[in-house]
């Protein structure tokens, strides 16, 4: 019987299949957004990585962030430090001022310094002397029951103690087993590394500061961020490799070194030397590529009478971005340099040095008599691209991040209420989110749940192992 | 002496013996007068790549430029001028307070009034081997600032931000 | 054979052929051989774990082994930033497909190049076009198509492309993808599995998302940097050089924000894709932007701001956390040195005591510096790198590093990239290396950190493509569109 024309099921044609539907593809982008991110809602949806189990035998941060990714993804880390001391890190706080306690029950006057956050996320923590042959064991146990671990020893080390790859590999082939250090095998290899070494040795110190001429000097990032940003791009070799463990069946070992981590994000520089022989320099708050796109000095504070120094002296500072053409022309004429503007009318002309000498020193000297906030209200006015450089204040302060949920207050299960500024800005995910839990916790807090609840070992023996400080 | 002013000058018949240090990136291609923060002798100085290529010269009766930002006196078991002591060090304001402690803060509540777990020391919690659970027992372990919680939400100070 | 030229330089032009790797060939002076380094094994009793780790892990043997993510397809659409090329970039280095559609225009970050400079800028041999270095580094497998997307055919052909790859990378502005009918939410109507992931530097929704201006101008790296502290605590503070001279707020001398969130990109759309493809899960929308990735690195920084209401300020070349951490001036340069802990602090002074005694006498002595905490105080960092200065300032950083190592300290001088290119370990194991490309000849770049791997070691192949070059074999394979078509859709601007 031929299919009657008005008889028509809503499945069948085509576009939005229900009123719900229907309002999420005609909605603002904006909410759609919200409403797909859906902050504040994370733990009702399921985690990427659920079943992975990864090991940290790490210190400091650049290897224990290589394996926090992991765990804010929804992997179960279990953190191994030394008994009753724990990882270096934690007596690392800024001006020693900022501590949470408890660390230890036998240490109750030491705490664990700030420096340690954002490390290790999520994670059960267990002490485990493993330099003695005691523990093997219950090492090898652990090796036998998870993915993959990340160490950051002198190389030679973990193969000393017959816990190296080519030991592991034999007890569990789908084994990922990932060294992060300073420089890798060759004749450094006994370097050892810190994130500060990774941007003095490895040029970015060269390229970053006031160029001499201003008077500056290389300048120090002030956060660890090459210990950070290289641990992230370990964690994508360890995603890659359980890509191809999945259809392979086979674990693999990774060397990673930090400081070259470091040379990779030089952009140009390399192929620059290489070439022309050219070497990169400093050029401080300005953009070699592109001009305008520089920060510089407001006269006056956006504060002037406020308590403390960061905010009373040093809210002055104003990023611009006008290096189209129609942008840079307004610009010219905002500051009341049109002559400015007809002698730089090409962006090639303009980016040379000498011409970012003169164009920045106009802009400093329209900005001289003017408060910060002034500046970005005049230049956005004007339909440009201008922020202020925000303290840590105001960025705790912008709505932004609280809507978007990447700035938020943790109830930590042990230490309270602390504000947490990472684990979820790391990526907005709208179906398997990352998320946090707790910030970290004290040393060898999970001994119990790790040796006895999932290793085996009875109480008793763990209570041994305990007294004698072995764990 | 260069990097540090090792002030020999004779004050009440002692020698002052104050080292002034003049710090790495402030003076390492600087010329100007110096003064020292214990007895306020002027020196003259001429720095260049951190070498005193002039100086410590004496400029009795001239006003100094700037100031050490720290000095102390070996001799005497290294009593200290920190820096911000008028006359004597030049201020460092670049800081991230008002105040500066220099050793843990003892706090019991984050900035916006709940309870946080940063003083010492914590009335012992763990179990076997140092094992901790999921939870801080505030009104077990510590009933003042629990009660101090308590007084602090009826007064309305614990916010949401 | 070494020939001897007369040159006469007149202007800048003049220099940039000498050093062409054909005449100066990369490195200048050889790596040092396997036996010093079997030495450097032998002496820490390390040789087989030596043997074992060159056996398995040596650049050279890199290529040929497999590749982690063979098979996984990607689409990039992006103009002006580094965020979509650094995540493109380590998707191919892993063995991924890596499609980048740019606009018949070509990206414009093709056309940058330092200060203008036209001559920096490299001509494909092939095409005659040039391209600027920071693109051509970044451009590392991802084939180059053209494709309109404010046309409906281009995005037809879009649309098309989408069923064929795991993924899509986004960096253009908040909402475009969205506005022309091809955002997630239209594409994963009709391929749920597809995973899609925004890199924006604010962000492409909330109140303080990314702008265009007026004009039409994107907003670009260090944007992010000024959202979120990173730029207010760098540099040098005003106490220790003059504010607007050096004592300033300082951004970092790379894009940096942009390689953060490229990175922390990639490892959102594996991860996606293993949920799709390991736990029976779908597609899903994501977001990745400078300002919050490089806040969830910014060590502890806002929550300090929690704990008591503290705003980190600048500490130039050294760090308020750590006693010694830092670079000072030295006699040819600057020369960082690091030892926090007691061991470390002892074996620093013990260094320099030999040359500068007075350091010995006046660090260890002082009771204030005995213990390890109280050396973070500002005071104390004053006097310890004011003394180490004084030191440092008669020796180069060669003499420094070789006198520090002695005694097990982690030290490095601060380096350039020419001096990076001949570091001896850096040759050995190559931090840089050379590349022979068929566009552009030979090429020194930065080789990737997960190069270094028993299995599937990452790597770069090629290295820049020219605009569209991969246009009419990702048309046929990935859109059905033959070379006739191709060509008449050139003609109409919508490839």
């Amino acid at each position: 019987m031929a299919k009657d024309p008005r008889v028509c099921r809503l499945e069948e044609l085509d576009g939005p299949k229900s009123k719900q539907e229907l309002d999420e593809m005609k909605m603002p982008y904006e909410d759609y957004c919200r409403a797909a991110f859906a902050p504040g809602g994370e733990f009702s949806r399921p985690l990427s990585l659920k079943g992975i189990r990864w090991l940290s035998t790490t210190m400091y941060i650049f290897t224990p962030h290589s394996v926090s990714n992991l765990a804010e993804l929804g992997a179960e880390v279990i953190k191994v430090e030394m008994p009753r001391m724990g990882d270096p890190m934690r007596h690392c706080a800024p001006f020693n001022e900022t501590y949470l306690y408890p660390l230890h029950d036998t240490r109750p006057m030491t705490g664990t310094g700030m420096g340690y956050l954002n490390a290790n996320p999520n994670e059960y923590h267990i002490s485990m002397d493993y330099h003695l042959d005691e523990m093997k064991e219950a090492f090898y146990r652990l090796v036998k029951m998870s993915d993959g671990l990340t160490e950051c020893y002198r190389p030679g080390t973990f193969d000393r103690w017959k816990q190296s790859y080519r030991y592991l590999i034999e007890m569990n082939p789908r084994f990922i087993y990932v060294w992060g250090g300073g420089f890798g095998y060759g004749p450094k290899v006994f370097g050892g590394s810190y994130d500060i070494l990774g941007q003095a040795h490895a040029g970015l110190a060269s390229v970053t500061g006031m160029h001499e001429f201003m008077g500056g000097h290389c300048t120090k990032h002030s956060n660890w961020c090459i210990d950070w940003y290289s641990g992230t791009q370990i964690t994508f070799g360890i995603l890659a490799a359980i890509h191809w463990r999945r259809k392979t069946g086979l674990g693999t070992m990774i060397e990673f070194s930090q400081v070259q981590a470091a040379t990779r994000c030089l952009g140009y520089a390399a192929p620059l030397y290489g070439r022309f022989g050219i070497v990169r320099q400093r050029w401080g708050n300005w953009d070699t590529q592109l001009c305008v796109h520089g920060i510089i000095l407001a006269g006056k504070s956006d504060y002037p009478d406020a308590i403390n120094p960061q905010d009373r002296l040093d809210a002055r500072y104003v990023m611009v971005s006008a290096f189209n053409d129609p942008d840079f022309k307004e610009l010219c004429e905002v500051i009341k340099k049109p002559d400015l503007y007809s002698r730089y009318q090409k962006h090639k002309d303009r980016v040379e040095g000498e011409a970012q000498v003169e164009i920045y020193a106009a802009l400093e000297e329209w900005a001289k008599d003017k408060s910060r906030a002034d500046v970005v209200r005049i230049l956005q006015g004007a339909g440009l691209l201008a922020e202020p450089v925000m303290n840590d204040r105001e960025v705790y302060e912008c709505d932004h991040y609280r809507l978007r949920g990447t700035i938020r207050w943790q109830d930590d299960p042990i230490f309270g209420d602390v504000l947490a500024m990472g684990s979820y800005g790391a990526g907005l995910m709208s179906k398997t989110p990352r998320r946090l839990y707790w910030i970290w916790r004290p040393v060898g807090a999970d001994n119990v749940k790790i040796y006895h609840e999932l290793l085996g070992y009875p109480t008793a023996k763990i209570e041994e192992w305990y007294s004698k400080a072995m764990i | 002496m260069c990097d540090i002013i090792w002030c020999k000058k004779m004050v009440d018949g002692k020698p002052c013996n104050t080292v002034n240090y003049l710090d790495p990136y402030c003076f390492w291609n600087w010329k100007g007068k110096v003064n020292c923060a214990e007895c306020g002798t002027v020196y003259y100085i001429h720095m260049i790549q951190g070498h005193m290529y002039i100086g410590p010269e004496e400029r009795p009766g001239e006003k100094p430029d700037t100031s050490p930002l720290y000095a102390d006196k070996p001799l005497d078991g290294y009593s200290n001028y920190s820096p911000g002591v008028e006359g004597r060090t030049r201020p460092f304001e670049c800081l991230p307070r008002h105040i500066y402690l220099g050793v843990p803060d003892m706090r019991k509540f984050s900035i916006r009034g709940r309870p946080l777990r940063g003083w010492r020391p914590q009335p012992p919690d763990g179990g076997i081997a140092g094992s901790y659970k999921f939870n801080w027992d505030l009104k077990r372990l510590s009933p003042e600032v629990w009660e101090e919680y308590q007084r602090m939400l009826r007064d309305g100070e614990v916010k949401d931000w | 054979m070494a020939e001897r030229k007369e040159i006469e330089i007149t202007c800048r032009a003049d220099t940039l052929d000498l050093m062409h790797p054909d005449i100066r060939p990369w490195p200048v002076t050889p790596p040092p051989p396997r036996e010093e380094v079997d030495k450097v094994y032998a002496r820490r009793k390390a040789t087989d774990f030596g043997n074992w780790c060159e056996d398995n892990l040596r650049y050279e043997l890199a290529f040929g082994k497999p590749e982690a993510l063979q098979g996984m397809k990607f689409l990039c659409v992006g103009m002006w930033r580094m965020g979509n090329m650094f995540c493109g970039s380590l998707l191919c280095e892993a063995g991924a497909e890596v499609i980048k559609i740019e606009p018949p225009g070509g990206d414009p970050l093709r056309q940058l190049t330092p200060f203008g400079r036209e001559e920096y800028m490299l001509e494909s041999k092939v095409t005659g076009e040039k391209c600027g270095l920071d693109f051509l580094h970044e451009m590392r497998g991802q084939k180059s198509v053209t494709l309109n997307l404010e046309t409906e055919e281009g995005r037809d052909i879009f649309r098309t492309m989408c069923s064929q790859v795991d993924g899509v990378i986004d960096e253009m502005p908040a909402g475009y993808m969205d506005g022309l009918g091809i955002g997630y939410r239209h594409i994963s109507k009709l391929y749920p599995g597809l995973v899609w992931c925004n890199i924006a530097v604010r962000g492409t929704w909330g109140p303080y998302k990314d702008k265009t201006s007026k004009f039409g101008q994107w907003t670009l790296e260090p944007f992010g940097g000024c959202a979120n502290a990173f730029i207010h605590n760098t540099g040098f503070p005003q106490d220790q050089l003059p504010r607007g001279r050096g004592g300033d707020p300082t951004r970092s001398g790379v894009w940096f924000a942009d390689y953060v969130a490229g990175e922390q990109a990639a490892n959102t759309l594996l991860a996606a894709i293993y949920w799709r493809d390991e736990l029976g899960g779908t597609g899903q929308f994501c977001e990745v932007t400078g300002a919050e990735s490089q806040m969830d690195i910014l060590d502890f920084d806002i929550s300090w701001y929690g704990f008591n209401a503290s705003i980190k300020a600048r500490t130039g070349a050294w760090d308020p956390n750590l006693n010694q951490y830092e670079w000072n001036p030295c006699r040819d340069g600057y020369m960082m040195i690091g030892g926090q802990t007691d061991r470390l602090w002892y074996r620093i002074g013990m260094c320099i005591e030999r040359d500068f005694p007075q350091f010995g006498r006046l660090i260890h002595e002082d009771p204030i510096l005995k213990e390890m905490g109280a050396r973070n105080a500002l005071e104390m960092l004053t006097k310890t790198y004011t003394l180490t200065t004084r030191w440092l300032r008669d020796i180069n950083r060669i003499e420094a590093e070789q006198k520090l190592l002695e005694y097990e300290i982690a030290a490095g001088p601060v380096l350039f990239i020419d001096e990076v290119s001949e570091f001896p370990h850096f040759k050995y194991r190559p931090w840089v290396c050379t590349i022979d490309t068929d566009h552009y000849g030979t090429l020194l770049f930065s080789v990737p950190p997960n190069n270094y791997q028993m299995r599937t070691p990452h790597r770069v192949k090629v290295l820049g493509r020219p605009l569209g070059y991969d246009t009419y074999e990702v048309m046929m394979k990935y859109a059905g569109i033959g070379q006739t078509r191709v060509n008449e859709l050139k003609e109409k601007g919508v490839i």
